[in-house]
């Protein structure tokens, strides 16, 4: 019988002794709770854990970096852009305590993370104009500009760079923090934020339509402006062509026109050696090739008695 | 059937075995099942991550290995080795040698704001390894959620500082790096233990939406080289001809220049025989040059009128052979 016995207790005893032990791993951290009170300190070291049996209940939390994604909100900018901002953010229990007594459990902490990040998004966005929204240095960008065209010869379209002393992008974000940062402490949920980053910055549908017409109207214009260097090139090079024809062409015929006279010179040089050596034989032969060649039977010739010719006509 | 069945003294005779032999081969099957537990391996490229109650304790490499049963110690295994790669604005649907990608429906994450307030239609890779399994698998609770979220921001920060065109051309490969360097800070801000190894951009396009636009201008620009080239094959041909022609304008000069000068070579050759012969006789040759010429003309000439010298007026004039006139 006292064996029994023994035995029993034994075996209450490795009930209670196993319901004290609970263990945390490296991803939790817990809170012992005692009739429905939480006591004692933050759990947060991994291990082996004691707690008094039956009275005592623990209360497991994730300690790793949590995730929060929220909606995409529309938000008017300072310059009445309306965008579409989807924000998403990390956060941590850090005082699970805290986090038990106000939010109880993760989704209605998420449903308090959506307030106050949207609300501190909103707040920060809306006083922002579009640029400083999208850019976040000032560095310059290399853009290109089809407006102005005037007289301009290149096979690209213009190049110039923008100048912005405007880009806040990084700025915002930690506003964001700070401000997410801020409410949370005050309000003493036990939770902190870790990181809060804008996903998706877009424009509302009506408006990326006028984008995306105004992106297809400068595109149009910068092919037009590619035709029209083209036809203005290719009536260049007509001009060229008219040009260097006529340089080729009178530039032959100064040549050949030298030739010739050069010839012409030789020749009368010629001439005017041989014939120089008797030049009333010359005014003769020339004088009877004359006659020959301009008088035909055509001629009507009226010969005076006088003429030479007719000499031994007269003689009696 | 069982009525009246009753049981007998001396039916449970408690067989007569031997106890000792019996409690050894039970002992003997609890620690082999014990020993079976307590062993496990792990895999050639991962590490295993060994909690004993939920504390961490080490970090083993590949091979075999011995833990505290009945998850006193628990492992979880982790692959360090592996290069994991996410995919932004496409899926790859079916990889290998034709790699197919799916791009349907992924304009959320791919169209993005440019700094100039255009939109760009961007693809991109992000290749990562696990260099911290401790971290990884303690500090954040869903890394791969965690990699595309910062990995999304990221690429729209740095794209929203690239105007359109730096973005599409000169930029692009800027722009990866920084976005690596980017989310790398912010993911060990998060002490994740990832590190971030690469990130690629696949494809940088104009929204399908102006995608025509802007192939419209590769025609353009393809249209003006046409022009331009038309214009220079015209112009070759032309300039070609043109120098043909000169070519003749100068060879015929030369032609005239050639022909001229021989010719007065020759007429002078001719004088210079005839004054031979002129000089030796001169006024006999020279009657006879002029007589011989004259008979040559004067035979030809039909209306011959001889007048004498004496008369005072050429009037009347009469045509003698009555054959002039009409």
């Amino acid at each position: 019988m006292q064996k029994i016995i023994l035995l029993v207790v034994a075996f209450l005893a490795l009930i209670v002794f196993s319901g004290s032990l609970y263990t945390i791993n490296e991803a939790e951290q817990a809170i012992v709770i005692q009739f429905g009170k939480p006591v004692g300190e933050n759990i947060t070291d991994a291990g082996l854990h004691f707690k008094l049996p039956f009275i005592q209940d623990v209360r497991k939390f994730d300690k790793r970096i949590l995730e929060w994604d929220g909606d995409a909100n529309e938000i008017p900018t300072k310059d009445n852009k309306y965008i579409f901002i989807d924000a998403f953010a990390r956060w941590q229990i850090s005082d699970p305590l805290e986090f038990y007594k106000s939010a109880k459990n993760e989704n209605l902490a998420q449903s308090r993370l959506d307030d106050i990040i949207d609300g501190a998004v909103r707040d920060e966005v809306s006083g922002r104009v579009m640029n400083e929204i999208i850019r976040s240095t000032e560095r310059t960008m290399l853009i290109y500009d089809t407006e102005s065209t005037d007289g301009i010869i290149g096979k690209d379209a213009v190049e110039k760079y923008e100048e912005t002393k405007i880009g806040a992008r990084l700025d915002i974000i930690e506003s964001i923090i700070s401000s997410v940062t801020k409410k949370l402490k005050e309000l003493n949920m036990g939770i902190e934020v870790v990181d809060v980053q804008l996903k998706r910055i877009n424009y509302n549908r009506q408006v990326q339509e006028k984008v995306f017409n105004r992106m297809i109207s400068e595109q149009n214009r910068i092919a037009e402006k590619y035709r029209a260097q083209g036809q203005g090139e290719k009536q260049g090079i007509m001009g060229l062509q008219t040009q260097k024809k006529k340089e080729i062409l009178s530039d032959a015929y100064l040549k050949s026109q030298k030739i010739k006279g050069d010839a012409d010179a030789t020749a009368v040089k010629i001439y005017a050696e041989t014939y120089g050596q008797s030049i009333e034989f010359f005014n003769f032969i020339r004088t009877l090739e004359t006659y020959e060649n301009t008088l035909d039977a055509s001629t009507q010739l009226i010969l005076s008695t006088d003429n030479p010719y007719l000499k031994y006509l007269n003689k009696k | 059937m069982a009525q009246g069945f009753e049981f007998k003294p001396g039916d449970f005779q408690v067989p007569n075995l031997p106890i000792k032999r019996i409690i050894i081969f039970i002992v003997a099957i609890l620690v082999i099942v014990v020993l079976t537990s307590s062993f496990y391996t792990v895999n050639a490229n991962e590490n295993g991550v060994v909690l004993r109650f939920g504390k961490y304790l080490t970090t083993t490499e590949p091979g075999l290995h011995f833990k505290m049963p009945y998850g006193i110690d628990r492992v979880y295994p982790v692959e360090v080795a592996y290069q994991f790669k996410e995919e932004f604005g496409f899926r790859t649907a079916s990889a290998g040698v034709r790699t197919r990608y799916s791009s349907n429906n992924f304009e959320e994450v791919s169209w993005m704001l440019t700094g100039d307030l255009n939109i760009a239609e961007v693809k991109w890779i992000v290749q990562y390894k696990i260099v911290d399994p401790v971290a990884y698998l303690f500090n954040v609770r869903n890394p791969l959620e965690t990699i595309r979220d910062v990995s999304e921001a990221t690429t729209r920060l740095i794209v929203g500082d690239r105007s359109f065109h730096e973005a599409l051309q000169s930029e692009r490969r800027s722009i990866a790096d920084k976005v690596r360097v980017h989310m790398q800070l912010i993911l060990d801000k998060y002490d994740s233990g990832i590190s971030i190894q690469l990130v690629q951009l696949q494809d940088v396009h104009p929204p399908t939406p102006v995608a025509d636009s802007f192939n419209e201008v590769n025609r353009a620009k393809q249209d003006q080289e046409t022009a331009v080239n038309e214009a220079h094959q015209a112009y070759n041909k032309e300039i070609y001809r043109v120098q043909g022609d000169a070519q003749r304008m100068l060879n015929e000069a030369q032609g005239y220049a050639i022909e001229r000068v021989n010719n007065a070579k020759g007429d002078v050759a001719l004088f210079d025989a005839v004054l031979r012969e002129y000089l030796k006789a001169p006024q006999i040759t020279r009657d006879r040059m002029y007589l011989e010429t004259m008979n040559k003309v004067l035979s030809k000439i039909e209306n011959k009128v001889v007048v004498d010298a004496k008369l005072e007026n050429i009037l009347p004039l009469l045509n003698l052979d009555g054959k002039g006139g009409k």
